[in-house]
């Protein structure tokens, strides 16, 4: 009976003794949250409107980073260092959809993937030859990025709120309203989610495969960016970054590659999820580092129920 | 060093490479791969460390023509510091190579075996298997001139200040990577934990959260222990300091193995690091061979490092300790056999007669760079000490006199576990072909 009043009982006979500790925990699990939802909206993206799954992501997200602190080391000031950044993005864009995709049109999903895998490559060899492999320090302050912390004292206990992780929530929040907003009200937007329904149809009636290729990449290096920028602000920006695209595979496979709504709510979940399942079940009965499984236990859950992820479609194929 | 010439500095190593390759028919090398690992997770640790390595062996050749006049070809074989690759480099260079120098204790632990079959020593400095110090047992593995558990021990020591019995009733966490390297100081550190009535708390980190720790942390916090020691690498040393300084964790309870304490780590955080400690076995400075170095390698466009100035960082110069530590093996090898190229078999030789004298040190431009230590045919590390260093906000800087590792209880512990391990990986080869002498 002790070991049911241990795992069952226990954990939350302690988050109610100690709930400013509670408090800590879920903030940690949210910005974790929002930070994977970030990562997953890059790819469900590219997915959306070209059904390809982008494997080179994550490294997208080292790239853009790695290209706004060289810029800045080079002199550049942190305000034009930004849109120059964007600028090489916008590059990277048009030069995947022109060497990479664009030859590829109308072969199976499994040979675009296995394109973005040797962009992957690419991007990994040409971003160390450039920059180097060496861990760069970002340039947090010259971006205007609040440094300091909010400290509070609920429940007679302490939280503690870094400001560049609330700048980080904003700013994930805000790109997600504008890109929600871009996709539901611009002419453009229009065209990539009829993209994402039907290629032929859309191609039918004069919407342009190759420009929507351009702009869902380029706005994948946008958010690339935005995550590069904000996860380089907790621990440097080194080719290490690129592990972390790994943590938006099970935010996929329980939000559905196809949704919006699913990579924000699938991030929040799994973010907030794990970190709860770690600090209160996995460190004291399991030897802790939990994370790097739990996530993906759980979609796997989701999965037997819902094959198709919690908001994605649910596709019926005549053979 | 701007981008062209750190390509004309690789072009002129390949070239070099080439060349010595061309002449091999006519003169002699000496082939010392390195696993080396420039890119991947763990680069931003990697390069410097392989900088000083490359550019010691360079000055060596430049400068002396070689050692004992054969130069010798440093290949660099990319591992990423992926095991599987590892064990690619090692099969892909064993046949010419008189030494492997795997960079890694998951690929060490794989090639161990190996070794004994190809006979080709291992050299190690400062990682790999703790017990392959047991000469008996790893005739062909050396990690000089500490092992992971000298270096526990030296930590232990330190926070102790001489008394471990003083920890009796203390609470100490192990922030590790979850990987072999990390796990390595357990068995010592449990052993320790039972004898002088402390408690461990080890809280592991995986590849995938060495960046976002908030969660090992957030336990840390929970377990208020009196100390933190960290077996990190790559980014998650980095990612440790900043969560660390984040929730205000005291940095002058916060202890780091020496491959936790790279300058550009500390960088990053500058003065909110400022009293953070690492054990290093190298001492840093400014020492003569630094100078030989910048003089043949550096000023001749010949390193691949970005700016002079990283020769004074601390893993830049343990580089160098590192290779000094080869060539060093080599001589005595030359010496005693007579020959000019020496083989795997003289080097394995060499390299168990090691002796790294002051005098020696003083000759070469060492001296107080690392302490002075001898191997032997049943000492393959040579146990020769270190210092604690600590983060002053802008570099580190001596923080102790030389700490000797706690040879007593380490000795009988390696033992076991080298049995352990001949035992699990029978028939393991004796040492009836190779006699200590």
């Amino acid at each position: 009976m002790e070991i049911f009043y241990d795992v069952l009982i226990d954990p939350f006979v302690q988050m109610v003794e100690a709930p400013d500790f509670l408090l800590q925990v879920l903030w940690e699990g949210l910005v974790s949250g929002v930070l994977y939802a970030l990562i997953a909206l890059g790819f469900v993206l590219i997915f959306k409107s070209s059904r390809i799954f982008n494997f080179a992501q994550g490294i997208m997200v080292v790239f853009a980073a790695l290209t706004l602190v060289g810029l800045h080391e080079n002199g550049v000031p942190a305000w034009l260092a930004v849109p120059l950044t964007l600028g090489v993005m916008y590059v990277l864009a048009v030069g995947v959809e022109r060497v990479v995709l664009r030859p590829l049109v109308g072969q199976p999903d499994i040979i675009l993937f296995m394109a973005t895998i040797g962009v992957t490559l690419f991007l990994i060899g040409f971003g160390e030859f450039v920059f180097g492999g060496e861990n760069k320090v970002m340039i947090t302050e010259a971006l205007g990025i609040p440094t300091g912390a909010f400290e509070f004292y609920p429940f007679d206990g302490f939280l503690l709120i870094e400001q560049k992780d609330l700048t980080a929530v904003i700013m994930a929040v805000l790109l997600v309203i504008a890109l929600i907003t871009f996709l539901n009200r611009s002419s453009m937007g229009r065209a990539i989610r009829a993209l994402g329904d039907d290629h032929q149809a859309a191609l039918s009636v004069g919407i342009s495969l190759s420009t929507i290729w351009v702009i869902v990449w380029f706005i994948a290096g946008v958010i690339a960016l935005a995550t590069g920028v904000v996860w380089g602000a907790r621990a440097g920006v080194s080719f290490a970054l690129e592990v972390i695209a790994y943590k938006a595979l099970p935010v996929l496979m329980l939000g559905g590659l196809e949704s919006v709504a699913g990579a924000i709510v699938g991030g929040l979940a799994i973010g907030i999820l794990e970190k709860l399942f770690e600090i209160y079940w996995g460190q004291p009965f399991l030897g802790g580092n939990t994370e790097t499984w739990f996530a993906f236990i759980l979609a796997l859950l989701v999965l037997l129920f819902r094959p198709q992820g919690l908001f994605g479609e649910r596709i019926i194929e005549r053979v | 060093m701007t981008k062209f010439s750190k390509i004309g500095a690789m072009l002129a190593a390949g070239g070099l490479a080439l060349g010595v390759g061309v002449t091999s028919v006519a003169a002699e090398t000496m082939y010392t791969p390195n696993m080396s690992y420039r890119t991947g997770p763990f680069a931003a640790t990697g390069i410097p460390l392989m900088n000083g390595q490359r550019d010691y062996v360079n000055m060596l050749n430049a400068r002396d023509g070689g050692v004992g006049g054969v130069m010798v070809d440093f290949e660099e074989c990319e591992t990423g510091y992926n095991t599987n690759k590892g064990v690619e480099c090692y099969e892909k260079t064993k046949a010419n190579a008189i030494v492997t120098q795997p960079w890694s204790t998951g690929i060490t632990l794989q090639v161990l075996p190996r070794t004994n079959v190809d006979r080709i020593p291992i050299l190690a400095p400062g990682y790999g298997f703790s017990p392959m110090s047991d000469g008996e047992t790893f005739a062909w593995a050396f990690n000089p001139p500490v092992s992971y558990w000298d270096g526990a021990s030296m930590i232990m020591n330190y926070i102790s200040d001489g008394d471990m019995n003083s920890l009796e009733g203390q609470k100490i966490v192990l922030l590790h990577l979850d990987h072999p390297f990390g796990k390595e100081p357990l068995p010592l550190l449990e052993k320790y934990a039972e004898q002088y009535g402390f408690e461990l708390v080890p809280v592991p980190v995986g590849l995938k959260e060495m960046q976002n720790q908030s969660a090992q942390w957030l336990q840390i916090r929970r377990e208020r222990p009196d100390w933190v020691v960290m077996w990190g690498w790559g980014a998650m040393n980095a990612g440790a300091l900043t969560e660390a300084a984040k929730t205000r964790f005291p940095m002058d309870k916060f202890v780091g193995v020496w491959w936790s304490g790279s300058d550009d780590d500390l960088l990053a955080l500058g003065d909110k690091a400022k009293g953070y400690k690492s054990i290093s076995w190298n001492a840093p400075g400014n020492f003569p061979v630094i100078d030989e170095i910048k003089t043949h390698v550096v000023d001749a466009g010949n390193s691949m490092i970005e700016d002079a100035s990283d020769m004074d960082k601390i893993f830049y110069q343990r580089g160098v300790v590192m290779s000094m530590f080869l060539t060093e093996a080599i001589k005595t090898a030359q010496k005693h056999f007579d020959v000019g190229a020496v083989n795997a078999e003289q080097l394995r030789w060499g390299l168990e007669n090691l002796n790294i004298t002051e005098e020696l040190l003083s000759e070469i431009g060492m001296s107080g760079m690392v302490a002075p230590f001898q191997m032997s045919c049943t000492n393959h590390t040579g146990h020769g000490g270190a210092w604690m260093l600590e983060w002053d906000g802008a570099k580190f800087v001596q923080a102790s006199d030389l700490l000797k590792p706690d040879r007593a209880s380490i000795e009988p512990l390696e033992k076991e576990k080298a049995a352990e391990y001949a035992q699990n990986n029978a028939p393991w080869p004796t040492r009836d072909s190779l006699p200590c002498e």
